[in-house]
């Protein structure tokens, strides 16, 4: 009961606190506190009859009594900037409808700020809107406890002393800073789905923490495109979690995935979200782009077998992609597409001149090994997969690159 | 909140600009005053002499060096500055982005130091 409230609320009573009190320093560990103590009383006295009102008091009193230590300390600390109407109420949980959920909406705005560095961002947001605790977050971002707690303190340091408001900015700032959001939230998914490095092919827990942040903004706005289209693509993604990798954690590619262990109620939903009317209007280039992404998402999502795939519906979208953003990596995975559409020599041909762009990644060498292999060029391909072996930095991506490495010389029958 | 905004830019710059881009810069610069004006106020501003006229103090051990030139020699030098108030970061922004796009620009906000008391 506990753990869903902490899981539910988190974000409401943070941002409840932040308006009233302004101290980022004192509210998280208040509400830490409250939990805690929650943890022990309930579990003797049963829950209380409104569980967040319970911790928000608590979180309350805690927070007046440090306060109190402080005054007498004189101790002056610099207060977070709340927008200037809102110094002057003090907000209780009471309160229906707009004015707590805009406290909600502006806590995310403030932990995804674009003056903040964006890992350290999504790190925050992880942290005050969900409730992650740092020892959570710094296994799913595969970092060392203390430095993901430095990295948190910083961000909020930077906060407070930059003066980056608890806010929400100008109508005409406002798209920006929601694609700023966007990113930061699909950092995070991206950081879980397809780790560089490590022994965990997918930390899914990440990619679902990064959803759940965008379905809390999503429910404060509805239709917001960019939210609308990042969440298509991230649901589209993560329903194939369990069809990713196999019983001994090795990566399984898409032709290969077992369809029936996609979780078909993601889909569903992400195939709604790609065709909402919140995506006809005019988009950011950045929502526009993630529509697109969502479109190619769904085009696999929806194909009954790997072979029934539309790669020519594919290419096409992977076209609008390129004109929209013409990055390395939309670029790669259009030559992909185009060598499914239309054979492994027309494919390689669309890799041309992705060399310079990525010189580094393993990426392009595998897809380029890949192709000619199919193209009958096992020499080339051999030499292909040793480059990617090289380049790539995670263990079980390298298994496989070493996988289909050996079967060029001993085909499996 | 107090801030500082620095303007960096490319020496030289301004010397080659003719009487049309100087406008536009005064234009900006007057854009980005009217804005502090409304949403707070300027506390002082200036255009600083090029960073190759800079006098350096490097304390060496116990005696002090006095040498001609900036810290670090870089392509960027800060050309001028404004010490403005302002509600938060977000206005800060906004102003500076009013300011020419030629320009840099650091924002750094002024803090107090715990125990100094300024005379």
């Amino acid at each position: 009961m506990l753990a869903t409230v902490v899981r539910e609320e988190w974000g409401r009573l943070t941002s409840l606190l932040l308006a009233r009190f302004r101290r980022l320093d004192l509210v998280e560990d208040a509400l830490g506190d409250a939990v805690e103590t929650a943890a022990r009383r309930w579990a003797r006295d049963g829950t209380p009859d409104n569980p967040v009102a319970w911790l928000h008091t608590a979180a309350r009193r805690r927070v007046l009594d440090r306060l109190r230590a402080e005054s007498m300390a004189q101790r002056k600390v610099p207060l977070l900037v709340v927008e200037a109407e809102r110094k002057e109420g003090s907000p209780v949980l009471a309160d229906p409808g707009d004015l707590v959920e805009d406290d909600l909406l502006r806590l995310v705005l403030m932990c995804t700020h674009p003056a903040l560095d964006p890992a350290a961002a999504s790190a925050l947001a992880l942290r005050l809107v969900l409730g992650v605790s740092t020892a959570d977050i710094a296994r799913l971002f595969l970092v060392p406890e203390p430095t993901m707690a430095a990295r948190v303190t910083r961000a909020k340091r930077k906060i407070v002393t930059a003066g980056i408001p608890f806010a929400v900015p100008s109508s005409d700032v406002l798209p920006d800073r929601l694609d700023a959001l966007a990113q930061t939230a699909y950092l995070a998914f991206t950081a879980g789905y397809a780790p560089g490095s490590g022994p965990d092919a997918l930390r899914t827990g990440l990619a679902g923490e990064a959803i759940r942040l965008v379905r809390v903004v999503l429910g404060l706005r509805p239709e917001e495109p960019v939210l609308v289209a990042l969440l298509a693509l991230m649901l589209l993604q993560h329903s194939r979690r369990d069809a990713r990798v196999d019983g001994d954690g090795a990566i399984v590619l898409l032709p290969d995935q077992d369809r029936s262990r996609w979780h078909r109620d993601e889909i569903a939903e992400g195939v709604a979200l790609a065709s909402s009317p919140a995506l006809t209007g005019p988009l950011t280039v950045q929502a526009a782009g993630y529509a697109v992404q969502a479109r190619i998402a769904v085009e696999h999502a929806t194909a009954p077998t790997a072979e029934a795939t539309r790669w020519d519906r594919i290419v096409a979208r992977y076209d609008d992609l390129v004109a929209l953003s013409p990055t390395p990596s939309a670029r790669l995975a259009r030559a992909v597409a185009v060598a499914e559409a239309h054979g492994p020599r027309e494919g390689l041909a669309a890799l041309a001149g992705l060399d310079d762009d990525l010189a580094h990644s393993h990426r392009l060498p595998s897809v380029r090994a890949e192709l000619l292999a199919r193209a009958g060029d096992v020499e080339a391909a051999d030499a292909a997969y040793a480059l990617a072996i090289d380049r790539c930095g995670n263990d079980a991506e390298r298994a496989l690159l070493r996988a289909r490495r050996a079967a060029l010389h001993f085909p499996p029958t | 909140m107090r801030y500082v905004v620095l303007i960096a830019y490319e020496p030289g710059h301004w010397d080659g600009a003719d009487e049309a881009v100087r406008q536009e810069y005064f234009d900006a610069h007057h854009a980005f005053e009217e804005y502090v004006q409304q949403h707070g106020r300027r506390l002082s501003s200036g255009a600083l002499s090029d960073a190759d006229l800079a006098t350096t103090i490097r304390r060496d051990g116990s005696s002090d060096v006095v040498t001609d030139g900036p810290f670090v020699e870089l392509t960027e030098q800060i050309g001028g500055y404004y010490d403005v108030e302002l509600p938060d970061l977000d206005a800060a922004i906004a102003a500076a982005k009013l300011l020419p796009r030629a320009y840099t620009l650091e924002i750094r906000s002024v803090v107090g130091v715990e125990g100094y008391e300024s005379l």
